[in-house]
């Protein structure tokens, strides 16, 4: 799976790619772009902790954790990041939740976290585009370790947006009520 | 005798015959939800040496695999499948 994202705090792009049922490797590059701009990269793993398979929906909670190097004005140092992602999906609903805490050796550590709900106008079939109706709360808390680092975008975000499902394509977009654009897109392989 | 005979080779041609054809097997699922569910199901499937085509449906949660000729595919081996795709089978029935 590749993948990109693109929005007021971040513009990532990153390749997971699956090892067991269970268990999945992914690589992410990071550009942080709330004020302070650092890059940060390196790899992850993904762990499915549980999954509800139920008739008409499917329930997941899924643990995330990764290690690598922010890349701060051309200075290296090392970062550890953790998270963890609920997330309830019908043909027709969607729910999900997930938290993220960073910490960047003298750069930044930082708690992000998100919330969506979304809903399908209409059901589609496979051979559809999917369409789905989303908004998206953006919560960032975070403490700059470096002195030339000052956030300048808010600490809560809404955003509505739109996602589109192609067969093994997924495609979002939308404007925060601050005006901020993000865009993301998914290719399963 | 001669009848015997003919009954006999019949017999056997029957059942090479149904030995041959390919089998039909559907499973109802739980857990499919999207597009890339069906596609999941689908790439796990055909990674299994036994099967000719596969047909996942989101509306009736069923998923339908045809094997090649001559070829069979345990219920196991379709559970273990769709499992370690990230669903579940509910049930499973055969046709041939």
């Amino acid at each position: 799976m590749l993948m990109q994202e693109n929005d007021a705090s971040q513009r990532a792009v990153g390749f997971d790619t699956t090892v067991t049922p269970n268990m999945a490797v992914a690589f992410h590059v990071q550009e942080h772009t709330r004020g302070s701009n650092f890059t940060m990269l390196g790899p992850q793993l993904n762990f499915l902790v549980r999954r509800w398979n139920m008739p008409d929906g499917q329930g997941n909670i899924f643990a995330m954790t990764g290690a690598g190097t922010t890349i701060d004005r051309g200075d290296m140092r090392p970062a550890v990041w953790t998270g963890l992602l609920a997330d309830y999906e019908t043909r027709r609903i969607f729910f999900s939740y997930e938290a993220r805490l960073m910490y960047a050796k003298d750069v930044e550590k930082s708690a992000w976290q998100r919330a969506r709900v979304g809903v399908a106008p209409y059901l589609g079939r496979y051979e559809d585009i999917n369409t789905w109706l989303m908004v998206q709360v953006d919560r960032y808390d975070e403490k700059h370790l470096s002195t030339h680092h000052i956030s300048t975008l808010p600490a809560t975000d809404v955003t509505p947006l739109v996602r589109l499902m192609y067969k093994t394509f997924m495609l979002e977009g939308g404007v925060s009520l601050r005006g901020k654009v993000m865009f993301n897109w998914i290719q399963q392989f | 005798m001669r009848s015997i005979l003919i009954a006999v080779f019949s017999l056997i041609a029957v059942s090479a015959s149904t030995a041959a054809r390919a089998e039909t097997i559907v499973a109802n699922v739980n857990g499919m939800v999207c597009a890339m569910c069906v596609t999941g199901i689908e790439k796990s499937f055909r990674k299994v040496q036994a099967v000719d085509a596969v047909k996942v449906d989101l509306e009736t949660k069923k998923v339908t695999v045809r094997t090649k000729d001559g070829q069979s595919l345990d219920d196991a081996t379709v559970t273990k499948t769709i499992i370690n795709a990230g669903y579940a089978v509910t049930g499973i029935s055969r046709s041939r």
